[in-house]
């Protein structure tokens, strides 16, 4: 299902000016992010500001200022990291002069891999322990595995396959009322030739929508639907799960997906408390995929049980902190200054002379 | 009367204590319960309640209580010492020294300018520059109308500093609201005249603000002064420009000096539930109180002088009329201004 969103303008939100204030080797705490449309980000910095912890932030849009790799973050100059974002848009000199409908797209999708192979240089320059979430496992997140990591620690996951055939799907149709279809991957936004954007939504097959199914097609994730009595997103912060729950089964347009919102009757959002057990398989699921932050999205069935559905790394945590009067940004802010204590901890050891600077690796070629 | 918060929406529903009550018993026990506890009788009117709650999405109906949906922690925090800023703008005044840096460097939320005279164009855009590296969030303009400020002079000036989020022409032929900035931004247009701070600290239900920040903020806090700051038409540092004292002038004076001034902080801590009359008025969490304008002025925990509401009669009165606060409009001079 697509439903179309209103286009942003370019210039929504305000931007945030990456600081400099603190001298160079000071900066333990490295923030990635981008300038536009992260008030997570520019409120865990303004915490940070106000509780005099130095940082340093780093938006996609720094990467275009740079001259040289060496002006890159290093290693020893870094404590720990938090990923939060690469980068929404390039800078516009960087657009197309001419876009032409069969290479724009390959076009585009070459100045983002060549954009990310500068960036995720860190995450191999930067050891992985100073990530807050591990960099490679969040890159290489497979929501297949993640669901069978949860079975395996007990944790409740929705009935899930992978199918081809509408003749699978109507074995399937006979032991779930319905089903439900959604990517393997992330939902993606199209655009039209008029420039209205639509967003890909998770949707249901029952029997009565079977016409629509052909006989074989592309490899499709399909899962039990659960008729849900409310939806819950826990943000997971270091072995602490702040939840909250959502009651979106009211306004039939959010039945499938709380995402589609509705602007005119906002989903109900309150905190919640999972029960113990399952904050703790969670933590273990967590502390198995290295994440210590984190998005999980679960679902609650009419008779109470929990369903399992999805993890988040970077997900952002603004629409649970706020509303359930958390104040997730301050202890995100708190959490990053102990993670720069605690590495200053272990820095009183003799360094791993192992650790060659990642400039160095460069240096024969120049 | 009884006020229920819808904190997340930002509405709030007026009810008569007993629906209050019924409100609270169900938080513990099952509709019938309730329904028991108080009485056949009053079935239809319980059920009404619910039937009330649920249309408006402040609960749903289950089979079980669900301990899981915990209380939210009515706690209140801010990354800044300083949140809100109100200036009475003049001309000779240099808004661009080192006192305004430190202030820009609070993470303001924000800014409100008021222009008693009217201001050239030029000078107003210069001013707003000011801001255009910060991270202020809001700021609000007070303006005399002028007929050069149209809408599409204001447009373009909001286009050019996005920070303005809302605009008052005070003095104009009519009253309306226009919206500018593809629809974004309102243009209030208001006949009285703003030529002083003594028109502020009016109490009324269309200032009443319901949400989450606010409300945890008063129940700590004073919800007019705490961690509010002011620069009168002098260059004076103020809590609020209404208020007699100062805490120096901007151009001698840093801002940490001001934030260290136990004086300064002293009207923070006032709650609306220390404030004899406001501690019993069902709208104290939502109420912008005022503390520079009070029934006694000898007494800062008295009620606000521009509140018309006793909450003992539920009735609003107009309050300049009232025989019980023609002596403080005496004593703060505002006979002429309230006429």
């Amino acid at each position: 299902m697509m439903k179309e969103i209103k286009e942003l303008p370019a210039t929504a939100g305000s931007s945030f000016p990456t600081k400099n204030q603190y001298p160079v080797m000071s900066k333990k705490i490295l923030i990635l992010s981008q300038s536009y449309l992260e008030s997570t980000t520019d409120q865990v910095c303004q915490w940070m500001d106000y509780l005099k912890i130095p940082y340093r932030r780093l938006n996609g849009e720094d990467f275009f200022r740079f001259q040289q790799l060496s002006d890159l973050p290093d290693n020893t100059a870094t404590a720990v990291v938090w990923y939060r974002r690469k980068i929404a848009h390039f800078p516009a000199e960087f657009s197309l002069k001419q876009p032409d409908f069969n290479s724009q797209y390959t076009l585009k999708r070459f100045l983002v891999d060549e954009f990310n192979g500068l960036h995720s240089f860190l995450f191999h320059s930067i050891d992985a322990q100073k990530w807050l979430n591990d960099p490679l496992s969040e890159k290489n997140l497979n929501k297949l595995q993640v669901l069978q990591l949860a079975r395996r620690l007990n944790i409740p996951t929705p009935f899930t396959e992978v199918v081809t055939t509408k003749t699978k799907i109507m074995a399937l149709l006979e032991q779930y009322p319905a089903l439900i279809v959604k990517p393997l991957s992330e939902c993606i936004l199209l655009e039209d030739n008029e420039r209205r954007a639509y967003k890909m939504l998770t949707s249901t097959i029952e029997q009565k929508s079977l016409g629509a199914v052909p006989e074989t097609f592309f490899p499709s994730l399909v899962q039990e639907r659960i008729v849900k009595k409310f939806e819950i997103r826990t943000f997971y912060l270091d072995g602490v799960c702040y939840s909250m729950a959502i009651f979106s089964q009211n306004n039939r347009k959010t039945t499938d997906d709380f995402r589609n919102y509705d602007n005119h009757r906002p989903n109900r959002t309150v905190p919640y408390k999972l029960p113990a057990d399952l904050e703790h398989k969670l933590d273990q699921l967590m502390k198995i995929l290295r994440f210590r932050t984190g998005s999980i999205d679960l679902m609650v069935d009419m008779q109470g049980n929990y369903h399992f559905l999805e993890i988040n790394p970077e997900g952002q945590f603004g629409m649970v902190s706020h509303p359930c009067n958390y104040y997730l940004e301050k202890k995100f802010a708190r959490l990053l200054h102990q993670s720069v204590l605690h590495e200053k901890e272990i820095h009183q050891q003799p360094e791993n002379k192992e650790n060659a600077s990642p400039a160095t690796v460069f240096s024969e070629a120049e | 009367m009884s006020l229920l918060c819808d904190l997340q929406m930002r509405r709030f529903y007026h009810l008569p204590n007993d629906t209050a009550e019924v409100l609270l018993f169900l938080q513990q026990y099952s509709i019938d319960e309730c329904i028991a506890h108080y009485g056949e009788d009053n079935r239809e009117a319980i059920t009404g309640y619910v039937d009330f709650f649920v249309s408006r999405e402040l609960g749903f109906i289950d089979d079980r209580i669900l301990p899981e949906l915990t209380a939210m922690e009515l706690t209140w925090d801010r990354f800044a010492d300083i949140t809100n800023v109100v200036i009475e703008y003049q001309e000779t005044i240099d808004y661009s020294g080192p006192f305004f840096r430190e202030l820009l460097d609070q993470h303001l939320e924000g800014l409100e300018i008021r222009f008693y005279q009217p201001v050239a164009l030029p000078e107003l855009r210069e001013l707003l520059a000011l801001f255009s590296d910060s991270t202020l969030r809001h700021i609000k303009l007070v303006l005399p109308y002028e007929r050069s400020l149209n809408i599409a002079t204001l447009d373009e000036l909001v286009k050019k500093n996005q920070r303005v989020k809302s605009l008052l022409l005070h003095s104009s032929p009519e009253e309306k609201l226009e919206k500018i900035f593809s629809d974004s931004v309102p243009v209030y247009y208001f006949t009285g005249e703003i030529n002083s701070c003594m028109a502020c600290g009016e109490i009324r239900p269309n200032h009443f603000t319901v949400n989450t920040e606010l409300f945890t903020e008063s129940l700590r806090f004073n919800s007019c002064l705490n961690r509010k700051l002011s620069i009168d038409q002098e260059g004076y540092i103020k809590n609020c420009p209404s208020m007699r004292e100062n805490y120096g002038h901007i151009a001698d004076t840093s801002l940490q000096e001001v934030l260290d001034n136990k004086t300064f902080n002293r009207y923070s801590h006032i709650r609306k539930d220390d404030i004899t009359v406001c501690k019993d008025c069902e709208f104290r969490h939502v109420c912008t109180d005022c503390r520079a304008y009070i029934e006694d002025p000898q007494d800062i925990y008295s009620k606000p002088l521009k509140c018309g509401y006793n909450p003992y009669t539920n009735k609003w009165e107009e309050w300049a009329q009232h025989p019980m606060k023609q002596a403080a409009i005496e004593w703060y001079g505002m006979a002429e201004i309230i006429k």
